[in-house]
């Protein structure tokens, strides 16, 4: 009976519950981009292990790095974390207690939307498109 | 896990800081050599301060992962899978920072 003991810890309120808005949409974006971070790090690990470890390897990497698959998912990870990076922003600056108004966050939402839109469209291409720098 | 919620709430901030202006470098430089040729890429990552920041990128991002994804993992599952799953995202993290590390430390350092 030790288990009933424990006081129920309030649970985080499920996906499926919640109205439609920006910032909501934005909070889960949030999360899921850092989950699609998570994955493509680890890819990005494979890629400089191979690059150390095994030379046609990466060939076959990097061969598939241009593919149409490849290009979707370099993007999706640029877009990411341009989004990740431009509403991390948003957090550290809401810690600090400001920018917390209603108006306020649902603009940004919306603005940090197209410009991690932005951000990624630049990088790709400035930076993929036209081969390195 | 329990009673560490201040210290986790810390280091993801901090790393988040230290992320900031090194994904902007990651998005500015490395982007551009993801599909490059072995050669091209391997001349990239030998440049010391390349090696050293795209470590940097790669290894306190794995930090910060690792919290994040805690966290994710403390908010859904709430069964024994729990502990599985944080153990797993300890074990990829480890492995996340000792790949990148041994990687880049041949590549920019011991050659």
């Amino acid at each position: 009976m030790a288990k009933d003991a424990t006081p129920a810890r309030p649970l985080s309120p499920h996906l499926q519950i919640w109205r439609f808005t920006a910032p909501m949409a934005a909070s889960i974006t949030h999360r899921g981009t850092g989950v699609v971070l998570y994955g493509g790090t680890v890819l990005l690990v494979c890629w400089l292990v191979a690059l150390e470890l095994h030379p046609p390897g990466f060939e076959r990497i990097a061969a598939f790095a241009n593919s149409a698959v490849g290009l979707i998912i370099i993007a999706g990870y640029v877009w990411a974390l341009s989004f990740h990076l431009l509403n991390g922003l948003r957090h550290l600056y809401w810690d600090s207690g400001r920018g917390l108004a209603m108006r306020t966050v649902r603009i940004m939402s919306w603005a940090i939307y197209a410009a991690a839109t932005a951000l990624a469209a630049i990088v790709m291409w400035a930076g993929f498109f036209s081969g390195p720098a | 896990m329990s009673q560490k919620g201040t210290s986790s709430f810390i280091i993801l901030r901090a790393c988040a800081v230290l992320l900031f202006p090194l994904s902007v470098w990651f998005l500015i430089k490395v982007v551009s050599h993801l599909g490059g040729n072995y050669l091209e890429a391997r001349a990239f990552v030998a440049q010391p301060l390349n090696g050293l920041l795209l470590g940097a990128f790669i290894i306190i991002g794995a930090w910060h992962m690792r919290i994040g994804a805690a966290e994710i993992i403390f908010d859904y599952v709430h069964s024994w899978a729990r502990d599985v799953l944080l153990f797993v995202n300890w074990l990829v993290s480890l492995l996340l920072i000792g790949g990148a590390g041994w990687a880049i430390y041949m590549i920019s350092f011991a050659g």
